[in-house]
Formats: structure tokens, sequence, C-alpha cells
């Protein structure tokens, strides 16, 4: 009995723009006390300017939260009803910065199925490249997402 | 200052210890703008998710786990952060991130540390794991 | 020697370590004092036919053997010794497999498939077992695993105690400073995948843990 799993294959391939995220001081600098940052480039954009930013600066993992304002498509997968947060990678590539536009390019990289502690789940697997204003790559996101029975 | 010539295979980095409260994820949340009341914030909808509570979000978790990294290497040192999240973290329990260097090498004209980084609960559990690359400063 | 029986490399989609980077640490390891001969990478639901991990293993002097980690509906099963005949009979992508057809098919092809982490809550052999299966092929299970959580462990060694199972040992390593955390120890020397499926079916060893695998002293 091997489980056929369906879900629209047609989005392979396909990229998904979105954006741009206009990026804040307050932004940057909420998220950097909510996790307690003390790096004073992320929160002083004197300090930030002193080390020669243009503003103060995102810590390494702010894009995560963009990519979760990034609306991807629903690939319709026939399984499960809740889905859990797997798993996150991110690649910084070079500094965010407040006043910076981004852009975020998505697409579907992979989907499985494995069986846990929890029962059979079904991983979905998005890519995201964001871009500033100059064309310049700024990180790469890869998230996962498990679904369970 | 942590110089790329003084870490050496096997050198642990941290422990930072910490804990999320309900008021740190909720304003969290609200820097995300993620609407609540959620499967973080709210005990009912967790438990509605088959959750033994409210979690923190993981990309909070993640946001914690840079933290280290931050804290030893410098704010603009993290060129990779690569995490599975194993267990849903709860909130007021205390969390430890710690991190255990695995590799040193240049590459493209940088100084890369790399290390496996874990947050681990006061019962061993494993919350989340996974590795990191950071760039470190040459002593030359 | 000591192997370990159980790893995975960034081939498996939750690993985030490479093969060098495992043998790396196991240089690391035997500076500590510890003993580690070799490592088997099992990677979750395939086998990889195509790597070539013998000029890696030369450089570090660690062997580096591959088998399989597959999903059945009975929990994971561990499998040594693994060839096209086997995977042209067996769909290793199916989490929905029969592990006792497998247990079979295993043996039939000069392989053999050995329950994972049987304690794990949830997933465990245990759990089957306690449902009423029957796994009649079962004779060696794998009674150390260094991802086991609190009771996960105990839970094997029961059984082990219980059904008169053989244990072995693995780490379950996901990231590289986890490789070896359990080991196996044999008598012999192992040289390649055969000549751990013989050793396996010669019941000659048994599971420890990394503090107690030391260069010094061989166990008796």
């Amino acid at each position: 009995m091997v489980m056929e799993l369906e879900y629209n294959r047609s989005l392979y391939g396909i990229e998904h723009e979105a954006g741009p995220f206009e990026i804040s001081r307050e932004q940057i600098k909420g998220f950097s006390t909510g996790l307690g940052e003390t790096g004073r480039i992320y929160v002083d954009e004197v300090a930030a300017q002193d080390e020669g930013y243009r503003d103060v600066v995102a810590p390494p993992t702010f894009c995560t939260v963009l990519v979760n304002k990034v609306k991807l498509p629903d690939i319709n997968l026939q399984f499960g009803r809740t889905s859990m947060h797997a798993g996150q990678r991110v690649q910084y590539r070079a500094p965010i910065v407040a006043g910076d536009s981004l852009t975020a390019s998505s697409h579907l990289k992979d989907v499985y199925a494995k069986t846990g502690r929890s029962g059979t789940m079904v991983f979905v697997v998005w890519e995201t490249t964001f871009r500033n204003q100059d064309g310049t790559v700024v990180a790469d996101v890869q998230e996962s997402f498990a679904r369970r029975e | 200052m942590v110089y790329f010539e003084d870490v050496d295979l096997g050198d642990e980095i941290g422990p930072l210890e910490t804990e999320a409260t309900d008021d740190g994820v909720v304003s969290f949340c609200t820097v995300w703008q993620s609407q609540m009341p959620n499967r973080f914030t709210d005990r009912e909808i967790a438990e509605q998710s088959r959750l033994p509570g409210p979690i923190v979000p993981g990309i909070m978790s993640m946001g914690i786990m840079a933290r280290l990294l931050t804290d030893w290497a410098g704010p603009a040192a993290v060129r990779d952060l690569d995490l599975v999240f194993r267990q849903p973290v709860p909130h007021h329990k205390p969390l430890r991130v710690s991190a255990t260097v695995t590799d040193t090498r240049q590459e493209d004209g940088e100084n890369l540390v790399e290390c496996d980084i874990l947050m681990t609960g006061a019962e061993g559990e494993r919350y989340v794991g996974g590795k990191a690359i950071v760039a470190l400063p040459s002593k030359s | 020697m000591y192997l370990d029986l159980h790893s995975h490399s960034v081939s498996s989609d939750d690993s985030r370590a490479t093969v060098e980077q495992y043998l790396k640490w196991i240089a690391v390891l035997r500076k500590r004092g510890h003993a580690v001969d070799g490592i088997v990478l099992t990677e979750h639901r395939k086998f990889d036919f195509d790597m070539d991990y013998s000029a890696l293993a030369a450089q570090y002097d660690v062997r580096v053997f591959k088998g399989s980690e597959l999903d059945t509906r009975y929990g994971h099963f561990l499998v040594y010794g693994v060839s096209r005949a086997l995977t042209d009979e067996i769909d290793f992508s199916d989490v929905r497999m029969d592990a006792r057809e497998l247990l079979i098919a295993a043996r039939h092809h000069g392989a053999i498939a050995v329950p994972a982490h049987p304690g794990r809550f949830g997933i465990g052999l245990t759990e089957y077992i306690q449902q009423g299966e029957v796994f009649k092929d079962v004779h060696i299970v794998e009674r150390l695993n260094g991802g086991s959580r609190a009771g996960e462990n105990e839970r094997a060694w029961d059984l082990c105690d219980s059904h008169g199972y053989l244990g072995i040992g693995g780490s379950d390593a996901h990231l590289t400073s986890h490789i070896a955390a359990c080991l196996t120890y044999f008598p012999q020397t192992i040289d390649n995948e055969q000549q751990l499926v013989e050793a396996l079916l010669s019941e000659r060893f048994r599971p420890v843990w990394l503090e107690e695998a030391r260069n010094e002293a061989a166990p008796a």
C-alpha cells in the first residue's frame, strides 16, 4: 500500500513574487528588543552610522518575520489538518537596513511523507529569496511545514 | 572579541539561559503582526491544535538561538542558521541555548566557524537543533 | 571494534551534518581517548547507491558503510547489506510498507532489517507489540539510540529482556557532534557491509555508550 500524495504539482518551477516590504526603524528595533538583542547597530542608528551603515541593521533572522507575510499559494494537499512549523533556514547574505524596500520571490521546493512519534506527516518545503531596492540578494530563507493526520 | 585563530573544534559556545514569558511572546507576535489570539498566546487554540499549551513561535526560538551567536561573535557575524523544530517550546520553562564548534575553514576570503546549535530544556528535551555558520575576524 | 550503526548525513532531509564533518568530529573524539572505528550512514527512506565515501574514509581512517532507515507502518527499521535486488523488491520510500515483508525480503537478499529505537513513544516496536502485533523475524533491535527521549532506551531494554532480543547501539545523529553517542561493539574486524551483516547474524556484539568505548581496553 504505497502512499500517494495528492497536491498541486503544477506549482513546481513557478516563482511567486511578494512585496515590497518597507523596513522601518521601529520594526527592526522592536524585533531586536523582543529577542533581547543588545548589539547597538540593531537598536541605535547613531551607533550603526558610526559602523558605516545607513541606519539600524536587522538581526540575522529578521527575514523570518517577513517570510510569514508572504502569502504562499495553497498547494491543495489532500492530507491532514494541522500544520506545524518544522524547520527553517536563513542564509544572511547582505545587511538589511532600516529604509530598505525588500521584495520576495518564493518557490515550492519539495513535498514528502515521513513518520514520527506523532504519526504520519507530510512535509512541504518552500524557498524564498529576498532582494533589496538595488537588486542585491540580502537573504535566502527555507521553511518546512509538517502536516499531521 | 573572538578571533578565528582562537577557535578550535569541540569548543563550546554559551550557554545562553533564558525563558519565554507570555508577555514576551505577545510582544514578539505584535512585532511580527501575527493575528492574535493564536496558538502562541491562547491555551484553548493551542489545545485545539493538539498542543499541551501555548508555544513559543518557531521564528522566536530561532531569534533567541541567533542571539547566542551575535553575543559571541558580534552583530554582523552570522551567515547561516539552519534549524529543525523538534518539539514544541513551552512558555515559562528554562531554555538553554548552546553550540559546539564542529568545523573551521576559510572560504571566499572569510574565516568561517561552523557549529551545532541546540535549544534544550531542563529535562534534556531537545526542542530545536541545527547548525550555524559565523564569520570571524582574523588576528593577521 | 566499535561501530555507530545509525547515522544521517545531509542526504537525509532532517540532518545537517556532512559525512566529512562526522569524520572530523570522530578525530576529535579519538583525541579525547574514545574508540570509534566506523559509522553506518542509514539515510531515511532511501539507499544512496551512487555515493562513494571511500576516499574520505581512507583520509580520516574511519570505516564508512552505507545502510538505510526505512519508515514502515510498524515503525522505523534499519537495514544493513542493501542491494539492488532488495530495492527492486521493496519501495524504500513507502512509509506504510509492512515491516514483516521487509524483514523477510532483507534476509532473502542477504541483508538484515533491525527495528530502530523500539522504545520510542508513538512509533517504536514496543507500541505495536503491545497492540498484539507479532514479529517472528525480529531477533535484534536497536537497544541504545542516541536520539531517545527520557524512558525510551529503558523501554527498549525491557523489550530485549522480555523477548530475548539482542541489542545494537547507534547515535541516530543528525548533527555533527552527536555522532557515535551510542555504538555497537564487535569482537572482530568488519571491513564492509556484507561482513557487518555476517557479524550481526553471528550474534556476538553488544551496545555501548560512547563513554564505555575507550582506546586502551577492549571490553571482555
